[in-house]
């Protein structure tokens, strides 16, 4: 078998996606990965060749085309790791490990799903609305709840409604959509529905997680979560990602390794 | 002619000087997917202790300024299901295997080295003394020349296996310490273990770790490791792996020319799982390109006036 080692592959797009310069998109050209590459996976990325910032960074695949080998990861610049990222330029080349970590599981064609994004947790949604849908799911089962603090954070809100699915954009603030957080959406559109014939994707802020692991577990939900963490090895060995279960707090997963992605009542939030 | 890498350390022979250091490499099976294993000159296991342990609580590393603080406390699944669910892999690679042990009595310690001795399939012991993380036991026992001296003894009587003593800098004299250890019947020691460490988040003023403290470790460690194998190596006549901060080729030239007669990847591992091929890969081009026939060729080789 083929191992996953590090490649360098070269940058084919780095551009910012909004006026602040907060939200960017990466485009890694010839990612040539030895294994398949699935929703709910991640790269792990030396975003500089120096020693400061040391660890690699973590960042979910919002998309990944085998034919064209491009690899598609937006991102939000939160610290010293994101910010580094940003300045790299068309043409360099980035040292990229992956893919790494579990995937999303296929929901029975029964259901109707609900995909649930805050802040930044959209990119890998994209991807699994997109792989969901080529494995014969119609447009009308996906709902695509799009939740941001405000207008300005909804930054791929055009390419998730040409996806063809129902999309319910939500704002803290009600500058657009829904006013109120994403799961309150989540909870009052699916409130006619038979809780059995639910099954749920999230993926987001910790808080958000929390507050939809809690209120769709309660409605009787399936489904699954997609956590981030920072990760100094993204490879199970160095312990470090680690959370605690719901069962019993003094067991712990690996988000890097067992995850990221998690059943839904799986892990303490 | 390819340069031979092979060292042999207390009768055991490495295909090459290039070790995997404890608590960096799992139990060597979350990295088969990632590296050949067999390339290795050797593994060494996370520390096991008598009964699994869960570790301490997130948040459990911080990123630090070429480097980062740990404090993983000891996770590990306990000698019982070590021996029944990773020493199966581990006998089917063609590297040489050396457990870590650690405890936070002599009894632990000894029972543990008792039922590997048992089990088989061990090649070598490192005595886990230097762990920074733990309330009781661990850097104790290797903080205390004394204390070193009985818990070395004590296992030495329960095991056939050859023991290598990891030693903490966090001491004094870590001359004293190495002595120590060979004087309990230490085959070798390596060093360094990780140095205590600490960092605070200056927006909620916690500590970085949830244990307060942890070891720092990576290439802002590597200075005085480097330092530390060299006094032990012109002091004490005893077998050295070094160990702290190696990432690069050069990196592991150092601590061969100051005294290292093998060498352990740490932290570089989380970085780059390829990171010791890289290393082998490395050493053997440097020999090369000056014609040295051996590792040998370089091992204390260092050209200090005094």
């Amino acid at each position: 078998m083929k191992k996953i080692i590090p490649q360098y592959c070269s940058i084919a797009d780095n551009r910012r996606l909004d006026a602040d310069g907060r939200y960017f998109r990466l485009k890694v050209a010839d990612f040539k990965p030895v294994r398949p590459v699935y929703p709910g996976q991640f790269v792990h990325i030396k975003v500089a060749d120096a020693y400061d910032p040391f660890f690699r960074r973590a960042f979910s695949i919002a998309d990944y085309d085998p034919a064209t080998r491009r690899l598609e990861i937006i991102y939000k610049v939160v610290g010293k790791g994101t910010s580094t990222l940003a300045i790299r330029r068309k043409g360099d080349s980035l040292d990229v490990l992956g893919p790494l970590g579990n995937r999303f599981s296929a929901a029975s064609k029964t259901k109707t799903v609900a995909l649930v994004a805050g802040g930044i947790g959209f990119p890998p949604l994209i991807y699994l609305a997109k792989a969901l849908l080529s494995r014969g799911f119609s447009g009308d089962q996906l709902l695509f709840f799009y939740g941001g603090r405000t207008k300005t954070d909804l930054i791929e809100l055009r390419r998730i409604r040409a996806l063809g699915v129902h999309v319910f954009p939500c704002t803290d603030d009600g500058s657009y959509g829904f006013k109120g957080f994403v799961t309150e959406a989540v909870m009052q559109r699916l409130a006619d529905a038979n809780p059995k014939g639910v099954y749920i994707y999230g993926c987001g802020p910790e808080p958000m997680l929390a507050t939809l692991q809690e209120s769709a577990m309660r409605r009787g939900y399936a489904g699954e979560l997609s956590l981030e963490a920072p990760m100094p090895c993204g490879v199970g060995v160095c312990l470090g990602c680690i959370k605690p279960t719901l069962d019993n707090p003094r067991k712990y997963v690996r988000v890097c390794y067992d995850g990221p992605v998690f059943k839904l009542g799986e892990v303490k939030l | 002619m390819k340069p031979d890498l092979r060292v042999d350390i207390a009768g055991v022979t490495f295909k090459n000087p290039v070790l995997t250091a404890s608590g960096t490499f799992g139990y060597g099976e979350e990295f088969a997917d990632l590296i050949d294993l067999d390339a290795l000159g050797g593994i060494v296991t996370k520390s096991i202790t008598l009964h699994e342990r869960p570790g301490h609580p997130p948040p459990r590393t911080c990123e630090t300024a070429a480097g980062m603080l740990n404090a993983i406390g000891l996770a590990n699944v306990g000698i019982e299901r070590f021996i029944d669910e990773k020493i199966p892999f581990l006998k089917t690679l063609d590297t040489v295997i050396i457990v870590n042990v650690a405890g936070s009595t002599i009894g632990e310690y000894v029972e543990v080295c008792r039922r590997l001795e048992k089990a088989g399939h061990v090649d070598m012991i490192e005595l886990n003394v230097s762990c920074p993380n733990v309330d009781e036991g661990g850097m104790e026992f290797g903080t205390d020349e004394a204390s070193l001296i009985r818990i070395m003894t004590a296992v030495r009587e329960v095991t056939t296996r050859p023991i290598i003593a990891k030693l903490s800098p966090n001491v004094t004299s870590i001359v004293a310490m190495a002595r120590a250890a060979k004087e309990g019947g230490a085959s070798a020691v390596s060093l360094i273990n990780t140095l205590v460490g600490m960092a605070v988040n200056v927006h909620d003023w916690r500590p970085s770790l949830s244990n307060t403290t942890g070891g720092l470790s990576g290439p802002a460690i590597k200075p005085v490791a480097v330092a530390m194998v060299y006094k032990v190596a012109r002091a004490v006549d005893i077998p050295i792996i070094g160990i702290g901060g190696i990432t690069t080729p050069a990196d592991a030239v150092e601590f061969h020319l100051v005294g290292a007669r093998a060498i352990q990847i740490g932290t570089a591992n989380f970085i780059d799982p390829d990171a010791g091929m890289k290393i082998i890969a490395g050493l053997r081009q440097y020999l090369a390109e000056r014609r040295l026939g051996s590792i040998h060729d370089i091992i204390g080789k260092v050209k200090t006036s005094s």
